[in-house]
């Protein structure tokens, strides 16, 4: 009983500790960083994946449109972990231009392990836990049991993590700007695309929703595929459901990417100037 | 069901206080509760696999019952090859069919034959390796008069399908389990408390040291092609401390939860690694399977009695076929023959029972000597792992080519990305010293520190133990 007793207490021990050093820390992700800011005015926010945080070369937008630009493209991320991001941001700052990237995360409205682990920490905040209320079916295990919440998402913010935090540590990749370039060239590993699509995708139209409701231009595009991608036709498809995507999936040399779904740090850049130029009368 | 699951968590205090409740009714309703639990524990994975275990329960139940009205020796032998035949018979079909298919068509294709394979989708049952063997001692062990066969058809039905070791072990004798079914149990303090201690270590063994140690093993086996020597020898060692963790975790849980229902396993591993030669390591490693082969195969062989050539021939059969009983793969079956060939100098030289007592007994610290005999033996198992774990005998050699090339461009290869690997090598060596520490005990919470150590390990548990991955024992495959 007394070793039972011991466990339960450290659990709850882990729990405020592993939390507090969290709520203490210098920013070491995205989703911590959007938390820390306050009344800041953004004129152009990136939300995606890793189609994103790997593409959107942030500084060179910022240069070439002259605003504010911050990449919040998460590796792994969905379209559900994207409108968390969005109302927090919108929480407590100005946004102008949301940049959203759409390609087979219309296929799917539940949040991911990837996305949203980093909001794990902070889930007493009210904006993540009617979040996390409305999409996680874990909800009262997240929110009640000590230290499950960092339990089922140690890769992401277990023990490594809060150490490093602790410590100090700098993350690789600077939240404040977001721009994770590849560098390389291998497309020896193929990708599909799905062959079907939904008929709707409810976390778009939330979000879709939001930005009509706060005066946001949103903006939505498609990143590039390599040849080595197969099932293209699903984004003409994507293209027909929603006639103000951008397509730009298109016309880049293999050699452009990290691989079959990404490009490297050259292939960022062109895509990145070639973004602007295809949106340049729209923000 | 897996020991590390929540379903278990919710599992195992369910049945212990259902079976200490009826303690006061005696021993059959104890047993019925634990019958019912083992059923409900096996058939979480798939109850279509139950009606094995059933059957298996019902054929020796009866070959037991007839062999001990039966005195005519043939009659007897031929009960003794019914149980034989039907329990190695369901394991041969579901564990070995395919791969007898695969290698007969190979050889025939080899001159010139073409036929056609008639492989199926076969699914392995869990565990059916380890209670095919716990149910033949019993069968055997009627027959060789050295059991009186059980009228009680729920004690024998819990011997077959006790849920703590029912899929991985400690593959139990009838002579040492079987009577603890046949008498009431009491509530034992102090044995639960023990029980509850190697849990606690067991799982500590399996979540931290074993499923952290996996996913390196498992990143650098599957890339060996890309990595340097340096990486791959850190790959094979990840691989031992994983399927020690693994294997040898499962088994302290199974004993500490037996415990907790008043029963007692056998010891199935012995510090194995602090072992100073391979005879050492057999005798610690595994040990209710290395027992099982020596009582049941090794001994009826002749032993060690006989000529120089039959010890050596017996020690080959064991080995191969304990590297066979792993999986139907020659890999397992070149794992056993290589064990072989490193216990064939001890045997030899007659120095494989020199080392029967723990090493550096009432000292801290080994001898250099020892010391050295130790890493040795260490880096001799772990160049056997290697084939254990590949996928083909052919994968192996590459494996073991690239890593005896002594590439070494690009230093500390694997470490050099940012992952776990430099807090990996700092957790095995701290782990490596509280195992020395204990060597002589079952687990590190003997002394006065106990608490301290428990709380220790409670923390490495919730902080450091891999949740979100949750990975299947090794030994269940088998």
């Amino acid at each position: 009983m007394k070793t039972v007793i011991l466990f339960m207490v450290l659990l709850y021990v882990c729990d405020v500790a592993y939390t507090s050093i969290y709520l203490k820390s210098n920013p070491r992700n995205k989703l911590q960083y959007i938390l820390n800011t306050k009344n800041e005015n953004f004129d152009i926010v990136f939300l995606g994946s890793s189609r994103v945080a790997n593409h959107i070369d942030t500084k060179l937008f910022d240069s070439l449109s002259n605003k504010k630009t911050i990449n919040l493209g998460v590796q792994g991320a969905g379209l559900n972990d994207n409108l968390l991001q969005l109302r927090l941001l919108i929480e407590s700052n100005n946004v102008y231009n949301v940049f959203l990237q759409l390609d087979d995360n219309f296929e799917r409205t539940g949040p991911t392990a990837l996305g949203t682990a980093a909001a794990m920490p902070f889930i007493r905040n009210n904006v993540i836990k009617e979040h996390t209320k409305e999409y996680f079916e874990n909800f009262n295990a997240l929110y009640y049991i000590p230290f499950y919440r960092y339990a089922i998402n140690d890769p992401k913010i277990g023990f490594r993590e809060v150490f490093f935090s602790l410590m100090g540590k700098k993350p690789r990749i600077d939240p404040s700007v977001g721009y994770n370039p590849k560098f390389g060239n291998d497309l020896s590993q193929k990708g599909k695309l799905p062959k079907t699509i939904s008929r709707v995708n409810s976390i778009l139209d939330e979000i879709r929703r939001i930005c009509k409701e706060g005066n946001i231009n949103l903006i939505l595009f498609v990143s590039p595929y390599s040849s080595a991608t197969g099932n293209m036709d699903y984004i003409e498809k994507l293209k027909y459901k929603i006639p103000e995507l951008i397509d730009l999936s298109k016309g880049y040399d293999d050699e452009l990417f990290f691989n079959y779904g990404h490009l490297n740090n050259k292939g960022g850049q062109l895509f990145t100037k070639r973004l602007y130029y295809s949106t340049l009368k729209k923000i | 069901m897996l020991f590390n699951s929540l379903d278990f968590a919710v599992f195992l205090p369910m049945v212990f206080i259902l079976h200490w409740l009826v303690s006061k009714k005696g021993c059959r309703y104890q047993n019925l509760i634990l019958v019912v639990a083992s059923y409900v524990f096996y058939g979480w994975w798939d109850w279509r696999f139950l009606l094995l275990i059933v059957f298996s329960t019902i054929v020796d139940y009866s070959v037991g019952l007839s062999l001990s009205k039966e005195d005519h020796v043939k009659k007897r032998k031929a009960l003794l090859l019914t149980s034989v035949f039907v329990n190695l018979g369901l394991l041969g079909f579901f564990k070995y069919y395919n791969f007898f298919i695969d290698n007969y068509t190979t050889v025939f294709s080899f001159f010139g034959s073409k036929i056609q394979p008639n492989s199926l989708e076969i699914i392995l049952p869990v565990g059916i390796s380890f209670y095919t063997f716990q149910t033949l001692s019993y069968t055997i062990d009627v027959y060789r008069r050295k059991l009186e066969p059980t009228k009680d058809f729920i004690a024998f039905s819990v011997f077959v399908s006790f849920f703590p070791q029912l899929v991985a072990g400690p593959i139990e004798r009838a002579t040492q389990l079987l009577p603890q079914f046949y008498k009431k149990r009491s509530f034992n303090y102090n044995q639960a408390k023990e029980g509850l201690y190697l849990i606690i270590w067991g799982l500590f063994k399996k979540m931290v040291i074993a499923d952290t140690c996996a996913k390196y093993a498992n990143d650098i086996f599957s890339k060996y092609e890309s990595m340097n020597s340096l990486s791959l020898l850190l790959g094979a060692i990840y691989f031992a401390f994983q399927i020690y963790g693994d294997f040898s975790g499962y088994s302290d849980i199974a004993i500490g939860t037996s415990r907790l229902f008043g029963v007692d396993l056998m010891k199935n591993f012995k510090y194995p690694y602090f072992s100073r030669d391979i005879a050492e390591f057999w005798r610690r490693w595994h040990i209710s399977l290395s027992t099982w082969f020596r009582d049941y195969l090794y001994i009826p062989l002749g032993g060690s009695k006989g000529t120089r050539w039959m010890n050596l021939r017996n020690v080959f059969i064991i080995f191969l076929v304990s590297g066979f009983w792993h999986g139907a793969n020659w890999t397992f079956i070149v794992w056993g023959g290589l064990n072989a060939i490193y216990f064939m100098p001890l045997l030899l030289a007659n120095k494989n029972r020199r080392h029967l007592n723990d090493v550096a007994l009432e000292r801290i610290f080994p001898s250099f000597r020892e010391f050295m005999a130790m890493l040795s033996t260490f880096l001799l198992t772990t160049l056997s792992w290697v084939f254990f774990r590949s996928n083909t005998v052919n994968e192996a050699f590459m494996y073991l080519k690239r890593l005896f090339s002594f590439n070494f461009n690009g230093g500390m290869q694997y470490l050099a990305i940012e992952r776990y690997a430099p807090e990996l090598m700092i957790l095995i060596i701290c782990f490596l010293f509280v195992e020395w520490h204990s060597r002589t005990k079952e687990h590190p919470f003997f002394d006065k520190l106990r608490y301290f150590k428990l709380m220790l390990i409670l923390l490495g548990i919730i902080t450091l133990g891999n949740y979100s991955s949750v990975n299947d024992f090794i030994y269940f495959q088998f």
